[in-house]
């Protein structure tokens, strides 16, 4: 296939940019990064589509939703909050140290074992190895910052990174899915972002504060 | 059986979905929304009532067998129009009252009718589909049409439960989705002629033995993480006791009477064709099924919330289901006669439990929900000597509560009696069976304390200043209803049989090995 170093590289970035959106303090940055990782993924469907007409339906939908709405959701909703991040529990070393042992850990042992995640012989091929390698590493990197992270805002950043992980995936291992699929599974991680920058503006306005530390009224 | 071209395969969520539409148009005024709300309900109620019994003789397909609703589905889709129905007329004064007394606001009347149509919608497509990532995306939006019904009082309580409820059920699901993907990209190689995308499709090429053990594993895993979150499994749990207690009583009884069902039922569609690959699956999801029983149970014992304490119970119950299904992976050709006979009352029970469970717990939210209406109290301790007040209320409490703690001649006892056979009949796994069974014993401690302190326990002071009268013949009747249902399920379970055996043989059919 045609780029496959372009791929890979452009894969490698992904990781790079879920690192910025996870590690900007602040919230404004952190939607800029994503919206940059948006525009590679975007590269990636794009140079997929050339080989696979039918990934033009992923590139048109994913453009629309990943670099125009979401960020766009976000950037809206930080406006009406804080523009910078709760200070989370863990400091900026700290804290990007981890996310880079999460990233080198899962990467190594994903891109190593291969064979254990891919489920048919063209998956454990370039560009799709490192693809799905990359996919599993910003999946724990989106986890981490949702379990770690106190801003609820910041929260929703991880749940779209975590996201894209697995659209990437989607893309890598099933290229010919129906395009009525593409648009339902984008569909709804779109809403869901919406619904749940809509409920934490809420929280702002009867907590002052997006600090999920505050959410503990029905704990137990 | 044959399968036949059906339109109410798609009518059956096409009404919710336009009835939904009708009232954001035009239900500005909240008795317009209610009257829309209600025609759209019954024609539900109707066609979802043809579609089950249709599904008893044949199975119905739309849209090239991408809507697929055989006997199994077809359970499912009676349960929630029977549940939808008995709710949305509850709901009915339910409102008006919270209106009169500022709790909401009029407008909001019409939101919680169109979510309501639309989330009812979602849940009946989610259980006809063939599709394995329309699954998905049905799943989540069940979950993304009920958000802000359990956010609906936009209190601090409400939107922390909507929140958790929203995050933990996305991020939960997301796992769901990268077992599909990785499913589909196993299975769609293999497939020559049909649509790889299909559940009937995978599973027959899954139980062929064509994919590798490891991704097997891998899916399963991902498969019982994503669904068993919205299915409430332990110890992904966490939302569910949130927006159980925080939603409207209304939507707190559809979310715990037949939403979570439809968690479980994505979960036996997805993981049972798994199970002859890798008995491993089965014993795993039978200790999950345990441990959720458990978390529930002991849960209970520290809530002052009396819906908070039905939410736990409804984990507790979860944990039975997910038992039943764990137990009905023992099947299989080379096996004994006991053992299979274990296997088949393990998922027997399990589906007759999923269905006494949902109207069991349906009929407690909205005793709940009553009590609630009456007295404006949810706080277990601030309750008491309520019976003489409200005797209906009462009654149904209590027939719940005997119902779901499994007490004879109720339907809650003939659905738990059988799976604890099951557990019994396998060999090795007779402590499924004692522990289902303390933990009933446990659970009928709670509820019997819970209901003789609400309904014949004194009545506080506080109580006693308050006009407390019967909720309205529209509030009982729904309630009698379902009473009466436990009853007649707990003396005659025979009648349900020939239903309950068909839809055990579909999920029996998924776990045998080989093509379907």
């Amino acid at each position: 296939m045609e780029g496959i170093n372009v791929i890979s590289i452009l894969s490698l970035s992904l990781v790079i940019t879920s690192i910025a959106v996870i590690e900007f303090r602040n919230l404004k940055y952190s939607a800029y990064a994503y919206c940059l990782q948006a525009i590679l993924m975007c590269s990636i469907f794009f140079i997929f589509a050339r080989e696979n007409h039918n990934l033009y339906w992923w590139l048109a939908t994913a453009f629309i939703t990943k670099v125009i709405l979401i960020p766009t959701f976000l950037l809206r909703y930080i406006q009406k909050t804080e523009v910078m991040e709760i200070k989370p529990p863990l400091g900026y070393l700290p804290s990007i140290v981890i996310s880079c042992v999460i990233m080198i850990f899962f990467y190594k042992m994903t891109h190593t074992h291969a064979d254990f995640i891919a489920p048919n012989p063209e998956a454990m091929q370039e560009p799709f190895r490192t693809n799905l390698a990359v996919s599993f590493t910003i999946f724990a990197l989106g986890l981490y910052c949702i379990l770690i992270r106190r801003d609820a805002i910041k929260t929703v950043h991880g749940l779209c990174i975590l996201e894209n992980s697995v659209h990437l995936s989607l893309v890598s291992l099933a290229p010919k899915l129906a395009e009525t699929a593409i648009i339902g599974i984008v569909t709804d991680v779109v809403i869901a972002v919406f619904l749940l920058l809509y409920v934490i503006h809420g929280i702002y306005k009867e907590f002052g504060s997006t600090d999920t530390y505050q959410l503990k009224n029905l704990r137990w | 059986m044959p399968e036949v071209i059906s339109s109410y395969c798609i009518l059956i969520f096409l009404v919710p979905a336009l009835t939904s539409l009708l009232i954001l148009i035009a239900g500005k005024v909240p008795s317009v929304s209610r009257l829309l709300a209600f025609i759209g309900m019954s024609i539900t109620f109707i066609m979802t009532s043809i579609v089950f019994f249709e599904s008893q003789t044949k199975i119905l397909t739309a849209l090239n067998n991408q809507l697929r609703i055989d006997s199994l589905s077809g359970l499912l889709n009676g349960l929630i129009g029977l549940i939808g129905l008995i709710v949305m007329l509850y709901s009915f004064p339910y409102l008006k009252l919270e209106k009169d007394k500022g709790i909401i606001q009029e407008k909001k009347i019409r939101s919680f009718y169109w979510q309501t149509m639309l989330f009812i919608g979602t849940m009946l497509v989610a259980v006809s589909t063939n599709n394995i990532i329309l699954l998905w995306v049905i799943i989540e939006a069940t979950t993304l049409g009920s958000a802000l019904l359990v956010a609906f009082y936009w209190n601090k309580n409400a939107l922390e439960a909507g929140y958790k409820y929203l995050m933990l059920l996305t991020v939960g699901i997301s796992f769901a989705l990268f077992g599909c993907v990785i499913i589909y990209s196993g299975v769609a190689s293999h497939v020559v002629n049909g649509d790889p995308l299909q559940i009937t499709t995978l599973s027959s090429v899954v139980k062929q033995g064509m994919i590798a053990g490891n991704i097997i594993l891998l899916s399963a895993v991902f498969f019982i993480v994503g669904f068993g979150t919205k299915a409430g499994i332990a110890p992904f749990h966490a939302w569910l006791p949130d927006a159980h207690a925080e939603a409207p009583t209304p939507i707190s009884a559809l979310l715990s009477g037949v939403m979570i069902k439809v968690g479980i039922y994505a979960l036996i569609r997805t993981v049972a064709m798994f199970y002859s690959i890798y008995a491993t699956i089965s014993l795993f999801v039978t200790i999950l099924g345990i441990f959720t029983m458990l978390v529930g149970v002991f849960m209970m014992f520290f809530q002052e919330n009396l819906k908070r304490f039905l939410a736990y119970s409804s984990i507790n119950h979860v944990g039975y289901i997910v038992m039943g299904f764990g137990l009905a992976g023992s099947a299989s050709s080379s096996a004994s006669d006991a053992i299979n006979n274990g296997a088949y009352l393990g998922m027997y029970g399990a589906l007759f439990h999923m269905i006494n469970h949902g109207i069991i717990k349906s009929l407690l939210f909205l005793c709940a929900g009553a009590i609630v209406y009456a007295t404006g109290i949810r706080k277990i301790d601030e309750l008491g000597g309520l019976s003489n007040k409200m005797p209906v209320t009462g009654f149904c409490f209590f027939v719940g509560s005997f119902a779901i703690c499994g007490v004879p001649l109720l339907n809650g006892f003939m659905s738990k009696f059988t799976l604890f056979l099951a557990g019994a009949a396998i060999p090795g796994m007779l402590w499924t069976t004692i522990i289902a069974i303390i933990s009933s014993i446990m659970a009928l401690a709670l509820y019997m304390h819970v209901a003789y302190r609400i309904f014949m326990g004194p009545m506080p002071e506080d109580i006693k200043k308050l006009d407390i009268k019967e909720v309205p013949v529209s509030m009982w009747f729904g309630m009698l209803v379902l009473s009466f249902i436990c009853f007649v399920l707990g003396i005659f379970p025979q009648l349900v049989y020939p239903i309950l055996d068909k839809a055990t043989h579909v999920v029996l059919a998924l776990i045998a090995k080989g093509s379907l």
